[in-house]
């Protein structure tokens, strides 16, 4: 009998065990799920311009940022930046002048929430003695001409990313590119180290780019740290140069096209020289010719 | 930076509008194929008057025909098209022999738009649906050509962000991330291109989808349009050959 009721007793503190697992691993799983999904989007969208104890790079280094503002701005300011500063708040307009003028971009799918999430996250990395988010170390060494060279040849592309990203010169220009020069559909890269604050800076950033269509490309095709090293030696070596004047470029790319193109149609003709043209008209020639000669 | 369009009409102009403007495609090539057979085709411009018409459409022809080869070309094999651009000399002749085919195509689409206005006897044959596809076809070229020129490298970019676009909406897992930051004569090249692909099927374009084989061997007829009364009053079978 009194073993029976142990028994009992025991199986049924084995199952409010049990649902106690469950209930606490059901609290966690969203829980976890949530900070894993933060830290996804912290690592795609806000690790180019921030680190948690890892220094600032265009932003300010964030850990225990909620010391030194409260969670209600850090919300708000989180969700549109723009409306803080276009308010001007005081404090938003001092982290604009000590990113030089840089203005936080509105991330995608922002709410409330997620700004919460994130909060939490930084709350959390903030403690540990290294986050993960220190940012990317790059090797500090000094740049060599081999760097120079290497960062020169992957912009052209003569040199392939490893992870298949496009070359820079798909949509950027620079100074020096022979030829027709480089791409139009971004912004040149001469002074982009001087643009994005130096070396650890523009280092960071490329290995998470942070604009909406480079985030796309290269967040599936990482650039890869020595990649990253030779294209910032390239990118301070051109520094000393002006931009490239684009025009002069594309005003010979669309001459080529147009003598291109006058060329082909000349072809055309020369191929279907003997082409039908009309049967009336030739007949009523002739015999204007042969009255003439008459 | 150029920040993200308003979030609604991104996703309308590139994810309802693309699947929008296929199954009208689709729907409407099929219904016309089998109900109305006769129709599908281009109907006769008289296309062996060769002093004029020569200029329209030969170079019209070759030229659309490299141009939407290289467009698929690009959304087939990125990689290669990737790998052919590494070196900048090859990338140069592609775009410059590319920019060549566009502007073909629009000395060819400004010929055949001028002889539709200024030939009587073509602009009778010419219906409302022809002269709505001539301004999808001036805006669709003229905005190619635009960017082709201004927002270079396209045969580079496109393999890189425009086909894993169009990739992501064959995949039914659409993410416009890759364009919705994208210059905004890009996006009409884009949106545009898919208005055409839904107008597509109501147009003399579906002689794309059959092309005319015999065409090659069989004996020159000229084609004269009479009765242009009875063949605006829907009988377009008013015709007769010599």
């Amino acid at each position: 009998m009194n073993g029976h009721h142990r028994e009992k007793a025991m199986r049924s503190h084995s199952n409010i065990r049990t649902a106690l697992l469950l209930a606490w691993a059901l609290l966690l799983v969203p829980r976890t799920a949530l900070g894993q999904e933060a830290a996804a989007y912290f690592k795609q969208n806000c690790s180019s311009c921030h680190t948690i104890g890892g220094g600032r790079l265009t932003g300010p280094d964030l850990k225990d940022v909620e010391k030194r503002k409260d969670r209600t701005w850090l919300t708000r300011f989180i969700v549109d930046p723009r409306a803080m500063l276009d308010a001007g708040d005081q404090y938003a307009l001092d982290l604009q002048r000590d990113a030089r003028g840089a203005v936080m971009p509105a991330l995608p799918g922002m709410t409330r929430q997620r700004a919460e999430s994130l909060l939490d996250l930084i709350g959390t990395e903030s403690k540990l003695e290294k986050s993960q988010f220190i940012g990317v170390r790059i090797s500090d060494r000094p740049f060599t001409q081999r760097d120079v060279d290497l960062g020169r040849d992957l912009f052209l592309g003569t040199v392939a990313l490893k992870n298949g990203g496009p070359s820079c010169l798909s949509c950027h220009g620079a100074h020096g590119i022979a030829g027709l020069g480089g791409g139009t559909l971004a912004p040149d890269l001469t002074t982009v180290f001087e643009r994005y604050g130096g070396r650890k800076t523009l280092a960071v950033w490329l290995s998470a780019p942070a604009t909406p269509t480079m985030q796309s490309v290269f967040n599936k095709k990482p650039i890869e740290p020595e990649e990253i090293l030779g294209l910032v030696a390239y990118f301070q070596n051109t520094l000393q140069r002006s931009p490239e004047d684009a025009s002069t470029a594309r005003l010979n790319f669309v001459l080529l096209g147009l003598g291109g193109t006058l060329l082909v149609l000349g072809l055309f003709d020369v191929i279907w020289n003997k082409r039908f043209r009309a049967v009336r008209r030739p007949l009523v020639e002739s015999k204007k010719l042969e009255n003439v000669h008459e | 930076m150029t920040g993200p369009g308003p979030f609604f009409l991104d996703e309308i102009f590139f994810v309802v509008m693309p699947y929008l403007a296929f199954i009208i495609f689709l729907l409407v090539s099929i219904r016309r194929y089998l109900t109305q057979s006769f129709t599908f085709s281009s109907l006769s411009s008289q296309f062996l008057e060769n002093r004029q018409h020569f200029w329209g459409l030969v170079p019209f022809h070759y030229g659309i025909i490299a141009i939407v080869t290289g467009h698929i070309i690009g959304f087939l094999i990125p990689r290669e098209v990737l790998a052919w651009n590494s070196q900048p000399l090859r990338l140069y002749v592609l775009e410059v022999s590319a920019f060549v085919f566009g502007l073909l195509t629009l000395v060819g689409l400004v010929s055949v738009i001028v002889r539709r206005f200024t030939v009587s006897k073509i602009r009778m044959v010419t219906s409302t649906a022809d002269w709505i596809l001539f301004g999808i076809f001036v805006v669709q070229i003229l905005s190619g050509l635009y960017v082709a020129a201004f927002h270079g490298w396209g045969s580079s970019w496109f393999a890189a962000v425009a086909t894993p676009y169009l990739w992501s909406l064959l995949t039914l897992s659409p993410d416009i991330a890759y364009v919705t930051a994208m210059p905004w004569m890009v996006k009409l090249h884009i949106v545009c291109a898919y208005v055409m692909i839904a107008f597509f099927p109501f147009t003399r374009l579906v002689h794309a989808l059959v092309v005319p084989n015999p065409y090659l061997w069989r004996k020159t007829q000229v084609v004269r349009w009479y009765g242009i009364r009875r063949f605006a009053s829907g009988r377009p079978g008013a015709d007769r050959k010599m």
